[in-house]
């Protein structure tokens, strides 16, 4: 393995955005990262809220169509190599919000989030536990290692 | 309301233009949720603040309109996936009262108790995310990990970390029958918690530099929180004993305390959940010793059309208000008005005079939930 | 010894002393994020390498960027200053650098310190970030109490607040840097060196012991850390004026936090056990020893203390600057 895709593999910068979702995503997602149970960091997961210093977007929710600015400023602001990770049963398909009864699609919804940027993982889930979003940012790291 | 805006009016028409507005969200560490604040700075205090919500709005009400009801009721879980399990509770009640349903005394019994485990994670998280807030990364994480014990009952109970709602029309889901084994697990857990907390609540109390970022900070006084509309431990921190599980018909064989203090800052705030903490280990213990036996479902019940029916319950956050009408066993006319619609005021008027660091930290002391509040409108007069 | 050797060992003991330094301080965000914080935790951590050797490089290898600010170019190179800049105060520490003169004196050590704090002035005011002003929000007008009110970054306020850093902040650690000043009577690095090999360490006396306190939390106020971070608290303005950094500009700044604690405990031990950085030395292995403790001490304070307002601040502050005026008239008795 080379110097980059080393030093990439050992530390990954995370950072979440919550896009409309019923916050239990997110509320698991900040389990993952402050509970020591979980403890991301021995998987050199680190958190930040700076899409500059960011490799890894965690985005949870269905992408409300006020949401889907910020979204994609925020997905533009992240340096290559990059990757976003999807989060749950809204964040894949729109869940319960997407799709009201039968075909007629909901006004308020702009997602699900592949609509809005390309998607690298997706961890399902309603809501998503802790070791599946660890294993879904894992999951998205070949593509940041063997990336330019 | 116009009681809000007559006295919004008179500040911006007494007080000299304000220079500054530093705008926080729809994006940002502190707030997690997507809601947006913006604050009126001068020389770093906040003179005034508003909180724009509707960024997370997704129409739950308007797709509640129609469904068979057992659906709805399950949808409402979607509404928060903090309070999951008082949604679906509050939805239910509201089919059987219109209905007249009886509901079995175990069921009630379970209800409670899935509630108070509830009551316990959304109060540990609200202190962790407080300490958090105020950058204290140490206790934010301790309080984490005894979360994480009434995570696991939770998931136990319900089958699910988060979204576990027990309850449907008539009583709970066979699921969440406590066997002996359950609860031999929730009352070691409970031991576990209490030990836990009074360690962490002796700690807290007694560390100097919390006490001085959060005494005095975030001051709602009683007759303000009276006039916002605060409600639930929003309210109680500020002195008025004011709990709605006391009116609760479920929560009469239980006894506990409705704990208030005096101040309205985010000490009192903290303390409140705190010492609620213990109240809700207390009501679980008594309700686990006394579980009536019996069956947990009452099956034995009709579909109706019912007039416009309401009910209030009380939740980690407040006051949780569900109605709706049932038309050829469908939903209609559905209003959900969730606790932090009515805090966001109390939030606001929190904010103002505090240094700006503080300005989120009065904002995190009323418990927001912004992202089960974005269903309604508030309705603005011009 | 020929003139020439000395002058080829002289050049090699400041090469080595340098990258040492340099190594070093690459593993010193590690010990204080798997040792004292993941420990106090109750947590496993990172690896080692990660937070402070891994991270810069992997910033190395993203693509650059442009960042968002009015002068880019400028605001990319502020880091470089900065980093620099300590650099330049560690050389000017080493013995074999006092041939300089004035620029091996306190006075210049304290000028230097003043550009890393100027230099965060400077990132807040051009750094124009996404996350504050720059987020787009469907409408910005509704229900506005204030709409004449100027629109403000996040930035703009850790700049203001980086002045006030300068004007007050960095007290503490300028009083205490005088404290060695006043007991050898010199300005001069070399002679405050000379002064404790014949007289002992200053740490060993009163007004030591009050210096090193005061040093400790100077030190940690000009390094931003934990409860002292007005500059980039989480709560309100994120990351402040590094907000921007991208790549290349982050994996500096990402050196440069662990290069200034190295610096600072070298200019600690210098001043106050009177043993420069030199590698020749056996002696060096009390300035990495101070370098490793340093980081660990300023930890353990951070993870029991929440982030200081400036309630907080402004008595500490005038605690610590307090005890400094007392630490220099000790040396003068």
């Amino acid at each position: 393995m080379s110097l980059k895709s080393y030093s990439r593999a050992r530390a990954v910068h995370v950072m979440l955005v919550y896009t409309g979702g019923c916050n239990g995503c997110d509320i698991e997602i900040v389990n993952c990262i402050l509970s020591p149970k979980f403890d991301a960091e021995q998987y050199k997961v680190f958190l930040t809220w700076n899409p500059r210093e960011a490799d890894v977007l965690v985005v949870t929710g269905p992408v409300t169509k006020h949401n889907e600015k910020p979204l994609k400023e925020i997905y533009k602001a992240i340096p290559e190599p990059k990757a976003v990770v999807a989060a749950g049963a809204c964040a894949l398909m729109g869940g319960v919000y997407k799709n009201i009864h039968g075909e007629i699609p909901s006004e308020e919804i702009a997602g699900p989030v592949e609509e809005v940027i390309p998607v690298a993982a997706k961890v399902p889930g309603c809501a998503v536990r802790p070791e599946d979003v660890l294993s879904g940012v894992v999951a998205a790291l070949p593509l940041l290692l063997n990336a330019k | 309301m116009n009681d809000d805006n007559k006295i919004n009016n008179n500040k911006s028409t007494k007080e000299t233009i304000i220079e500054t507005e530093v705008a926080m969200g729809v994006v940002h560490p502190a707030a997690l949720e997507p809601y947006r604040v913006r604050l009126f700075v001068e020389d770093e205090i906040v003179k005034d603040a508003e909180i724009t919500i509707g960024v997370n709005h997704r129409g739950i009400e308007r797709i509640m309109e129609g469904l068979p009801v057992e659906k709805a009721n399950s949808l409402t879980e979607k509404v928060c996936g903090i309070c999951s399990n008082s949604h679906i509770w509050n939805s239910v009640m509201v089919a059987e009262k219109g209905l007249g349903i009886e509901v079995p005394d175990r069921a009630q019994y379970i209800r409670v108790i899935m509630g108070e485990l509830e009551r316990l994670h959304s109060h540990f998280l609200y202190l962790a995310h407080g300490n958090e807030v105020l950058g204290h990364e140490t206790f934010s994480m301790r309080l984490f990990y005894i979360r994480e014990t009434v995570m696991e009952l939770l998931r136990m109970i319900g089958g699910n970390r988060v979204q576990y709602g027990a309850p449907i029309i008539g009583g709970v889901r066979p699921r969440c029958e406590l066997n002996s084994k359950r609860i031999q697990k929730i009352k070691e857990g409970m031991d576990f918690v209490e030990e836990k907390a009074i360690n962490f609540a002796d700690r807290f109390v007694s560390d100097p530099m919390i006490m001085s970022r959060i005494t005095g900070v975030g001051v709602i006084s009683r007759k303000d929180a009276l006039r916002l509309a605060a409600s639930g431990p929003t309210l109680r921190a500020t002195g008025v004993a004011r709990d709605l599980r006391t009116d609760m018909e479920c929560y009469d064989p239980f006894d506990f305390d409705v704990i208030t203090q005096d101040d309205g800052d985010v000490k009192s705030n903290l303390l409140v959940r705190v010492l609620e903490i213990f109240e809700s280990v207390k009501i679980i213990r008594q309700a686990l010793k006394d579980l009536p036996e019996g069956r947990i479902t009452n099956r034995s019940w009709e579909m109706a059309d019912t007039p416009i029916i309401k009910s209030y319950i009380e939740v980690p956050r407040g006051t949780l208000y569900h109605s709706y009408r049932i038309e050829e066993g469908r939903t209609r006319n559905v209003i959900i008005r969730t606790p932090s619609m009515s805090n966001i005021g109390a939030m606001e008027h929190a904010c103002i005079g505090n240094h700006i660091t503080d300005a989120q930290l009065a904002i995190v002391q009323c418990d927001p939930c912004f992202t089960c509040t974005d269903r309604a409108i508030k309705i603005i007069e011009l | 010894m020929s003139v020439s050797t000395t002058i080829i060992t002289s050049v090699l003991a400041v090469i080595g002393t340098l990258i040492v330094a340099f190594f070093v301080s690459l593993w010193l965000p590690g010990i204080e994020r798997k040792f004292v914080h993941a420990r106090i935790q109750q947590r496993v951590g990172p690896p080692l390498s990660s937070p402070g050797f891994m991270a810069p490089i992997k910033f190395f290898f993203k693509e650059t960027i442009i960042p968002n600010s009015p002068m880019p170019r400028l605001y990319n190179a502020l880091p470089l200053i900065g980093l620099l800049s300590i650099f330049l105060i560690l050389l000017f520490t080493i013995p074999q650098m006092y041939f300089l003169g004035a620029l091996t004196t306190v006075i210049a050590i304290v000028g230097l310190l003043k550009i890393e704090e100027v230099i965060y002035m400077f990132m807040g005011v051009l750094s124009r970030s996404v996350l504050s002003m720059g987020m787009p929000f469907p409408d910005v007008v509704k229900g506005a109490k204030h709409p004449n009110a100027k629109r403000s970054f996040l930035e703009e306020l850790s700049s203001l607040r980086a002045f006030r850093l300068i004007a007050f902040g960095s007290f503490p650690i300028y009083i205490t840097l005088f404290i060695p000043v006043a007991m050898a009577k010199s300005l001069y690095l070399s002679e405050i060196v000379a002064y404790q090999q014949i007289n002992g360490p200053i740490l060993f006396t009163i007004a030591g012991i009050l210096g090193t306190i005061v040093f400790f939390m100077g030190s940690m106020i000009l390094l931003n850390e934990y409860p002292f971070a007005i500059l980039k608290t989480k709560a309100d303005v994120i990351e402040g004026p590094l907000m921007e950094y991208a790549a290349k500009s982050r994996a500096y700044i990402y050196i440069t936090r662990g290069f200034l604690i190295f610096v600072l405990a070298s200019l600690y031990v210098t001043l106050f056990l009177g043993i420069p950085p030199n590698i020749l030395d056996p002696f060096f292995l009390v300035t990495v020893g101070t370098a490793i403790i340093f980081p660990i001490l300023m930890a353990i304070l951070s993870a029991f203390s929440p982030i200081f307002t400036f309630k907080q601040f402004y008595p500490v502050v005038a605690g610590t600057s307090i005890i400094g005026i007392l630490g220099i008239i000790a040396a003068f008795i």
